[in-house]
């Protein structure tokens, strides 16, 4: 196709080939946008703090930086790599989740694993790994078997696995993340409608059984979700005062550091799962609206370039990628509104804690990978 | 290599990312929507939430307005005062807390007890007072152990003060708690359950105007409900300010010589004292260490000071210049929580001090009463001036004997000449002539029987019989032997020692029935015309005038010395007949028997006589006779007001 373009007049500049051009194919927009949520996640644990760096800003600069030098490793490694290796990425994951089963802490939950100092959540990784072996998986497919129900087995094991061992951490929501990444995957892979239709009948299905394995902290927290306002004091304590929070934000907000609910400690969990009410409480509507809209613009931008690759594992792993990025905000959000039930989702970049900030930057870094890596660029 | 197949799948995989991109694209509008919804159109409503999370509104305690004597003396105001209290949530251990505060400040251990009991009684929340009133030393030692004692602070309020202490206690009364039949009544709403109201005195009558209006004011409380800061939204509104008529020089030098009465003052600290105390346990309650002095009566007994009251009135405004009841009690005690031991010394005086005699106190008017039957004949027309009646030292009604206090009688007098020697027989016969009924409709017209309407609490009523009101309480007809008792101001008659001095005001004035009253006022209030014949009264004040400088007058020693002299009667009242039993022990005077069944010593008078300008009663309780005991009192008094007001 190229050929048949006429030939260039001004041939280009010899700096613009090799390095210069690279820099130029970097996904700048989608970069800036993470530097700047990034940025306000400090400005706002901030003001988390009262008005102080510790004990949180100054963390996540940090934690900002090493998520960043970590990007930029994982976005050295040739693309195919990661197609190549993904089963045996898929098998560690499952591998540690099995591990934290056993060795794990967390009051009485088996969610981290203490490394050299460093808390880890492996279900995080997981999320990825599966991704990535869904990805690997439908790449190697003979299109025409994707009609195919058997197809299916290897795919229900790559995830189901890791969500099982998820769920028996138990957590209910990174789970649901989990599966909401995966089932994204195995969407845009081409799936027929009438197996959609199947899968979504089973799991209204499966509702009533789900509910009877979930343990009570966590039915409560439907249950509050529901009906917050059946205990005030309780369970429905956080969503109530996180709701007050932002809406006593209103348009503009109350101003930076001027957050009563939260600097008068009524809003829990402020620097973490509910920095967004805090931010809201202190800048409104406005700046809710204007951090939604760089997510959604992060989002966008990422599923544009997974459209844009020709090597179907780099288009299914970015969209992946974008999608779990939209479960984060989505479940993040609509818990803090008051349209979810609260079951504990950081927003990525924003909330204090280290596990979601690697995974986004550690997705950042396939995607990166992805785009300078692409082979057939069209 | 691209096949057809291949190419197929691509569109597939780019069209099912769209959809899903799409998908999330509107999951995020709907988040926005929600924020919309959340933020702007309910934003309002979650602003009010936000408001009542932060802020505790509570009530500013207005500043208390101040209360003035006649003269601008302060008689009631407010100063500083730190107040000490403990929150039992914060506290912990109530009692040990209480244990180590006592060590440091003055706490004892009924306070100790009656503390505990609210902090049980109280939401553990809510602070309760421990002491309104420490001092800056104990304020100073306070601070140094602050670390040990979690849960007690120390706030700086205003306390009520009582500069003139003693002296005007009656008068201004005092300030204390809202009460839970404050709140009950409706007559103070519980978010003012903190401040103090007056109880007594001109403290309860003007307490609407006192108080002020409270502000509001916004404390910013996190979520433990701990204090961050405050700001005031409305400012809290003084209390007026009320002066009253009274005059505290006038106070004292009546109250001085009430509580000594005829008697002769001895130090307190005089070692005859101490040791009259010692054998006598009751003197010494009667003696409580604010006292000055003893006194030492006519037969050298040691004894307490005298206790009644002095009234004065102004003749022609109604303005109560003095208001004389004693014993007196310190409004300051009440300001604070009155410690056990203050109150059990006031509580275990059988003399009362909180009783305000001459409002609630209540006596026979005895002899004094005898002008209200004078002018009811008078009146009536059944004597003149020249009418003379016999008096041969009884008179006998039905199988009754009335004796007349003069032994051997008076022989024949006329009205005036009956007032001056106030004999008992020629009123017998004017009772009976007149009737009880004509007897009670004057008696009510000079203040007898229905409190005088003065703005002050605690007036009683007194009590002037009737046929009716006898028919109607005891159940029984009227005797002639009751008129003849009622026509000495004995039997039922009841009077408050304001009443006698409002009725002597009105004898005074001749024209008005003179109102009493305790607030200054701008204009010269008018009062109704008293319509009593002109003639009958010139003869009823030359009566009283006749008592204080006749010859043969009562209280013929106690006139005053200067101007046209004092116009008085005497009226001493028994309390209980000398028995028989009595007689056969040799007692026949009246000091020699137990203080109790002593007689009242009352008298009324009016000053300047020729243009009265102040009335007076005296009541000393047990004080003997009217004119040993209560009329130098009046003399005191009124040469005191002359020489100083005139």
């Amino acid at each position: 196709m190229l050929s048949q373009r006429p030939p260039p007049t001004v041939y280009p500049d010899p700096i613009e080939t090799g390095f210069v051009q690279s820099l130029k194919r970097l996904p700048w927009v989608m970069l800036v946008i993470m530097m700047l949520l990034g940025g306000i996640g400090v400005l706002a644990l901030y003001s988390a703090a009262g008005g102080s760096w510790s004990p949180w800003s100054w963390k996540h600069l940090i934690r900002l930086a090493a998520g960043f030098v970590l990007m930029v490793m994982v976005a050295s490694v040739p693309i195919r790599f990661y197609q190549r290796f993904a089963f045996p990425g898929w098998l560690l994951a499952v591998l540690v989740l099995v591990l934290v089963e056993f060795i794990g802490s967390g009051s009485g939950v088996q969610r981290w694993i203490s490394v050299g100092g460093f808390n880890l959540q492996p279900s995080e990784p997981a999320k990825l790994a599966v991704i990535m072996l869904l990805a690997a998986w439908f790449n190697d497919m003979n299109p025409d078997m994707i009609r195919y129900l058997r197809s299916y087995v290897p795919v229900l094991a790559i995830v189901l696995i890791p969500f099982g061992l998820v769920l028996a951490q138990p957590d209910l929501g990174t789970a649901i993340m989990l599966l909401g990444a995966a089932a994204a995957v195995v969407f845009i892979a081409g799936i027929p409608s009438w197996m959609i239709g199947v899968v979504i009948a089973s799991i209204l299905l499966a509702v009533p059984v789900i509910w009877a394995q979930l343990y009570q902290y966590q039915k409560d927290r439907i249950l509050v979700f529901l009906n917050p306002g059946a205990d005030q004091l309780g369970a429905g304590y956080q969503i109530i005062q996180s709701k007050i929070a932002l809406g006593s934000g209103g348009f503009l907000g109350k101003g930076y550091l001027q957050g009563s609910q939260s600097r008068l400690n009524y809003l829990p969990e402020k620097q973490t799962d509910f920095v967004f009410t805090m931010i809201g409480e202190e800048f409104g509507f406005l700046g809710c609206s204007f951090i939604i809209g760089l997510y959604a613009l992060l989002i966008f931008q990422m599923i544009r370039t997974g459209l844009s690759l020709s090597l179907n594992f780099s288009r299914m792993v970015v969209i992946g990628v974008a999608t779990m990025l939209f479960f984060y905000v989505f479940v993040n959000v609509g818990m803090v509104t008051g349209v979810l039930p609260v079951v504990g989702a950081p927003l990525p970049l924003i909330s204090y804690g280290g596990t979601a900030l690697m995974t986004v930057f550690i997705g950042m870094g396939l995607i990166i990978s992805a785009i300078m890596h692409d082979e057939g660029r069209r | 290599m691209i096949t057809k197949r291949s190419r197929e799948y691509n569109a597939v995989l780019s069209r099912r990312s769209l959809i899903l991109g799409g998908i999330q694209g509107v999951l995020v509008s709907g988040l926005a929507a929600r924020l919309y919804y959340l933020q702007m159109i309910e934003g309002q409503q979650y602003s009010t939430l936000s408001d009542r999370n932060k802020y505790d509104f509570r009530l500013i305690t207005p500043s208390r307005g101040r209360i003035y004597d006649a003269g601008g003396r302060l008689l009631a105001g407010n100063a500083e005062a730190y107040q000490l209290s403990i929150i039992p949530d914060y506290a912990g251990d109530a009692e040990n807390i209480l244990r180590i505060l006592s060590e440091l400040i003055t706490l004892e251990e009924d306070d100790i007890t009656a503390i505990l009991e609210e902090v049980r009684s109280t939401p553990s929340f809510l602070p309760v007072l421990i002491r309104s009133d420490l001092t800056q030393r104990e304020v100073a030692r306070l601070v140094v152990r602050s670390p040990e004692l979690p849960g007690v602070s120390f706030e700086k309020t205003e306390k009520r003060i009582y500069p003139q202490g003693l002296l005007a206690g009656h008068v201004t009364g005092y300030v204390n708690r809202v009460t839970q039949s404050e709140i009950n009544s409706g007559a103070i709403t519980r978010e003012l359950a903190a401040i103090n109201t007056g109880k007594s005195g001109a403290e309860k009558a003007f307490e609407k105007n006192l108080r002020g209006e409270p502000g509001r004011e916004r404390i910013l409380v996190n979520a433990f409900g701990r204090p961050i800061r405050t700001a005031i939204d409305e400012e809290s509104l003084s209390g007026g300010d009320v002066r009253l008529t009274a005059n505290m020089d006038l106070q004292l030098a009546a109250l001085g010589a009430l509580k000594r009465g005829s008697n002769t003052p001895i130090p307190r600290g005089d070692k005859r004292v101490q040791r009259a105390i010692e054998r006598q346990p009751e003197l010494g309650l009667m003696l409580p260490e604010t006292e000055e002095f003893a006194y030492i009566d006519s037969k050298g007994r040691i004894v307490p000071p005298e206790s009644g009251s002095v009234v004065v009135v102004d003749v022609k405004t109604g303005a109560v210049r003095c208001l004389a009841s004693a014993p007196t009690f310190d409004p300051n005690l009440f300001s604070g929580r009155i410690s056990s031991s203050e109150w059990q010394l006031m509580i275990n005086n059988p003399r009362q001090p909180l009783l305000n005699r001459a409002l609630s106190g209540q006596y026979a008017p005895g002899s004094t009463f005898k002008m209200a039957v004078a002018l009811a004949a008078l009146e009536a027309g059944i004597i003149n001036e020249k009418t003379r009646f016999s008096c041969p030292g009884h008179k006998t009604v039905g199988n009754q004997d009335f004796h007349c206090w003069q032994e051997f009688g008076h022989g024949s007098v006329n009205i005036v000449e009956a007032i001056e020697q106030s004999c008992d027989v020629f009123f017998y016969e004017l009772g009976l002539k007149t009737g009880i009924t004509r007897i009670a409709e004057m008696a009510r017209r000079l203040s007898f029987g229905d409190v005088t309407g003065i703005n002050l609490p605690g007036e009683k009523n007194g009590l002037m019989p009737t046929k009716e009101w006898k028919k109607k309480k005891i159940g029984r007809v009227w005797t002639l032997g009751e008129t003849v008792n009622a026509s000495i101001g004995q039997g039922y008659v009841l009077s408050t020692p304001l009443q006698l001095a409002v009725m002597t005001a009105r004898l005074a004035s001749g024209q008005m029935r003179v109102m009493p009253r305790i607030t200054e006022t701008d204009y010269v209030p008018e009062f109704e015309p008293l319509d009593i014949n002109p003639y009958a009264l010139k003869v009823i004040r030359k009566g009283m005038r006749r008592v204080m400088n006749g010859d043969k007058g009562t209280a013929r020693r106690h006139d005053l010395t200067i101007g046209s002299g004092m116009a008085g009667k005497t009226g001493t009242v028994q309390v209980r007949a000398i028995s028989k039993a009595e007689r056969e022990q040799g007692v026949t005077d009246n000091a020699d028997r137990p203080w109790k069944f002593r007689d009242h010593a009352l008298f009324t008078g009016y000053a300047p006589y020729d243009d009265p300008r102040y009335a007076i009663s005296v009541v000393v309780e047990h004080g003997g006779s009217g004119s040993g005991a209560a009329a130098p009192v009046a003399r005191q008094v009124m040469s005191w007001l002359l020489e100083n007001e005139a």
